[in-house]
């Protein structure tokens, strides 16, 4: 079976067949995913913003963001520019080491998760075994960030929506995890790029999203929670806590604050694509498709066609779950924090539970269609 | 035993039916979705004003006499009337006259009660201004009259709802000399002069 484009290995070929070693060719290459990673996060970001003024605008029967740009697509852009230029204060009588640790331990987490996304066979920054583990963990070093934020403020407010973004992210990190261990368990690997791999070669009937009904819905529910999207923006709830942790923060460390909550929404929405709507993966097989036309997989065209199309499907499927969240932010209103800790405790956990022995009866029962 | 699967039966029912609602209410924003905006944009596109729009309001000085009733039936007293006696001409000399529309509540009792119609309300909303003693407006201040949407090159005006044509509900593209449903006031009126020589001619 051919594993696509291999860009590294024909990079580091490149660069040992001009006479390096292949240490020093690893290391030259080593950074550049990295930053293509970064950059491609923070451009997403832009994107996400501008979708989601847009979208609100259009649900609104307003216009939205016009004159920056083409259709205002340049609005996000000027936005940053203008938070980079803003006054960088530091109250008085915060404390500003863990002040200005706060922004830097929620960011940074959210940044490294993207390690682990894949967006196509070999189009990974790492392919680690341990996978979507290294997301649950990285995303459960969040909430710290969020209550130094708010104990640092020194402001009653922002103290309450650090506690309240703690306890919400504590409590829905366990259905999350729960609905993960469900995939892995079918999938038997924590690794992202086998979880695709086994949802492959049926096409859009392979998708996890069939075998795991409840399981998605609670995924993008605790996933919601996790990214404080309105139902779940209790943190920042302005109404009552001003605008929660983030309440004292200006400049710079507000706009981390504001790229990081962002950003842990559109990987929250890649890592869906990735466990319940086959990652990479088109609607139909397109690797059968291809012999049945009688194409060999080592075509050139057909692997750029597919890598490319990977990268297309991965990013629509995940902007199409950026939309659905932004669409619930104006349909739902938003659960009191006793209501979200009930959801949380009394009715995710519980489901979560049942659908994880569910899934593993059913694995035991039916090997072939629950990955035995 | 019966009775907690009941349980069961009603809670999966609830979560049902709540999904349900979700669902309608992500419908109802979907819909809303291909909407026009509704949207005046407005430095570049502004409302006309109704008829009836009480906006800063117009004064005439030669008009006064300085009665002193808009004082009166104004409820903070707001108008300043600066007038002394004449004793030669036997009458009130106003000297001066204004009106601060930082405190004003634009309640039209003035305009309204004034026996000499000199003053009178305009369509002029945009009063923003540096220094709120800017909005201490004196006789000249309240003599100017109104910038008119209309006659403004830099501005599309648009109609308001309720002067829509019938079955309009769009005031961009309206065609030219479009008019709203019913009759407009100056018709009334020459419908009510052209029915007066026959009223007159029966009473004879």
């Amino acid at each position: 079976m051919n594993s696509g484009i291999d860009l590294q290995g024909s990079f580091v070929q490149t660069l040992q067949d001009f006479g390096l070693s292949i240490g020093l060719a690893k290391a030259i290459w080593l950074p550049l995913p990295m930053l293509l990673m970064i950059i491609g996060a923070t451009v997403g970001v832009l994107v996400v913003v501008w979708l989601e003024r847009k979208i609100s605008a259009a649900a609104q029967q307003r216009i939205g963001p016009e004159y920056a740009g083409p259709l205002g697509v340049l609005q996000p852009v000027a936005d940053g520019i203008k938070l980079v230029f803003k006054e960088d204060v530091i109250p008085a009588k915060a404390d500003p080491w863990l002040f200005t640790m706060g922004p830097v331990l929620v960011v940074v987490p959210v940044f490294l998760s993207y390690l682990i996304v894949p967006f196509g066979q070999n189009l990974v920054v790492t392919d680690l075994n341990v996978g979507i583990f290294l997301w649950i963990s990285l995303s459960s070093i969040a909430p710290i960030g969020l209550l130094m934020a708010g104990y640092a403020s020194n402001n009653k407010y922002a103290l309450l929506g650090g506690l309240r973004a703690a306890a919400q992210s504590i409590s829905y990190e366990i259905p999350l995890a729960l609905s993960v261990l469900a995939i892995v368990m079918m999938s038997n690997s924590l690794s992202t790029v086998d979880i695709v791999q086994q949802q492959s070669g049926y096409g859009i009937l392979g998708w996890n999203i069939w075998r795991q009904p409840a399981g998605f819905l609670i995924f993008w529910i605790a996933a919601l929670a996790e990214c404080e999207r309105l139902p779940f923006d209790l943190p920042e709830a302005e109404e009552e806590l001003v605008a929660g942790y983030q309440t004292e923060y200006a400049g710079m460390k507000f706009a981390l604050f504001y790229l990081g909550s962002y950003v842990n929404l559109v990987l929250s929405a890649l890592v869906f694509a990735i466990l319940y709507l086959g990652g990479w993966e088109f609607f139909i097989p397109l690797d059968h498709l291809a012999n049945w036309i009688g194409v060999p997989d080592t075509t050139p065209w057909l692997q750029v066609l597919t890598a490319s199309l990977g990268i297309i499907m991965t990013l629509v499927k995940a902007y199409f779950l950026v939309f659905i969240a932004i669409l619930l932010r104006w349909t739902v209103p938003r659960v009191r924090i006793d209501q979200l800790l009930d959801l949380g405790w009394k009715f995710l956990l519980p489901v979560s539970l049942a659908n994880l022995l569910i899934t593993a009866a059913l694995k035991l029962s039916f090997p072939i269609a629950f990955g035995g | 035993m019966f009775k907690i699967l009941k349980q069961v039966q009603d809670y999966a029912q609830e979560s049902w039916q709540a999904a349900k609602y979700i669902g309608q209410g992500l419908s109802v924003t979907f819909d809303h979705m291909q909407r026009r905006p509704v949207t005046v944009q407005y430095p570049y596109e502004k409302l006309v004003p109704s008829e009836r729009y009480r906006g800063r309001i117009h004064y005439e000085f030669d008009k006064c006499i300085a009665c002193e009733v808009c004082v009166r039936v104004c409820p903070i007293n707001l108008p300043v009337v600066d007038w002394e006696f004449d004793k030669q001409a036997k009458k009130k000399k106003l000297n001066h006259y204004s009106i601060d529309f930082g405190v004003c509540i634009f309640c039209g009792n003035c305009v309204e009660y004034c026996p000499t119609n000199c003053l009178s309300m305009t369509e002029e909303y945009e009063l923003a201004s540096y220094d709120r003693h800017e909005l201490n407006y004196d006789s000249v201040a309240l003599g100017r009259l109104p910038y008119k949407v209309t006659q403004d090159p830099m501005v599309t005006p648009l109609k308001e709802f309720a002067y829509l044509p019938k079955g309009e509900v769009e005031p961009h593209g309206l065609a030219t000399g479009a008019q709203r449903a019913g009759k407009r006031p100056e018709d009334i009126l020459q419908e009510i002069e052209a029915a007066k020589p026959k009223e007159e001619a029966k009473a004879e």
